[in-house]
């Protein structure tokens, strides 16, 4: 009788550990979420983030700002999730204006890495792996007039 | 001391010494076995260094296309109370830092813009 209380006590004291540990985790000091990179964002959010990304290049054309600022998303392959964001757009009725820019600047990149693999002596890439742009069913595109400006400053530090 | 005596400091002692187990193997799985993940984030939750950036393509884009709703929109991504406080906030950090004085003057044209937009704040 008397090993058994001993043993009980024990647990019981494991027990209260464990959940005094998970009081001060979750009440006393929780979890806050701060300072975090655009990788880590919700998928919509991503998304959002990725458009302006297009859209802003769409006006500056500025390729490497760009590329910088996609690299901070994590996306293994920045060219394809463009591509297959511009696609969903389109599907859902989405705007026309985004769907192009997002497509726009998936083909600035595919081109820019064409042009790197072609100067490295690389084969060419095959039609297949070619990006999947939606333009045939986009109207004309309008000619961007006020960002001239933008184009040749010097980027900023990317974060 | 009796022998009844030290039996129950004995079991005091050892009930102190588990409760301090379960304490750390809480945090141990806590913190190395199971640690926090950020995935899912908001906007709002990122650095001061992304959100200039972020400031800052919204600034180029309101610079193209003069649309103040446009750009006072794409910034409440940013679940911030004080549009212009965040801008501002945005413009003194990137001085700081270094950014391209064009890019500054990028957003300050768009502090100037939401200041003429959102007097209130």
């Amino acid at each position: 009788m008397e090993n058994q209380r001993s043993s009980w006590y024990l647990l019981t004291g494991l027990i209260l550990g464990l959940v005094l540990g998970l009081v001060f985790t979750w009440t006393v000091s929780p979890v806050s979420y701060s300072d975090s990179t655009p990788d880590s964002l919700r998928e919509d959010f991503k998304n959002h983030y990725r458009s302006m990304i297009a859209q802003v290049y769409v006006k500056n054309t500025n390729l490497l700002r760009a590329e910088s600022r996609l690299m901070l998303l994590g996306d293994e392959d920045a060219v394809g999730a463009l591509s297959a964001q511009a696609q969903r757009v389109l599907a859902v009725g989405g705007s026309e204006d985004e769907a192009r820019a997002l497509a726009t600047l998936a083909a600035a990149l595919a081109s820019q890495t064409t042009k790197h693999e072609t100067t490295l002596g690389s084969p060419a890439p095959s039609e297949s792996s070619a990006p999947v742009i939606p333009t045939n069913t986009l109207p004309p595109i309008k000619t961007a007039t006020a960002a001239s400006g933008l184009v040749d400053k010097t980027p900023s530090p990317e974060p | 001391m009796t022998e009844e005596s030290l039996y129950r400091k004995r079991r005091v002692l050892f009930f102190i010494l588990t409760i301090v187990i379960g304490i750390t193997a809480g945090l141990v799985y806590g913190w190395l076995i199971n640690p926090v993940a950020y995935t899912d984030t908001g906007p709002h939750t990122l650095r001061l260094d992304y959100k200039t950036d972020y400031i800052l393509m919204v600034a180029e884009l309101y610079h193209a296309d003069r649309d103040i709703n446009v750009a006072v929109a794409d910034l409440g991504y940013l679940g911030s109370e004080s549009l212009v406080e965040l801008v501002s906030q945005a413009v003194v950090f990137a001085g700081q830092i270094g950014y391209a004085s064009t890019d500054v003057e990028l957003m300050l044209e768009l502090v100037q813009s939401l200041k003429a937009v959102l007097p209130e704040q």
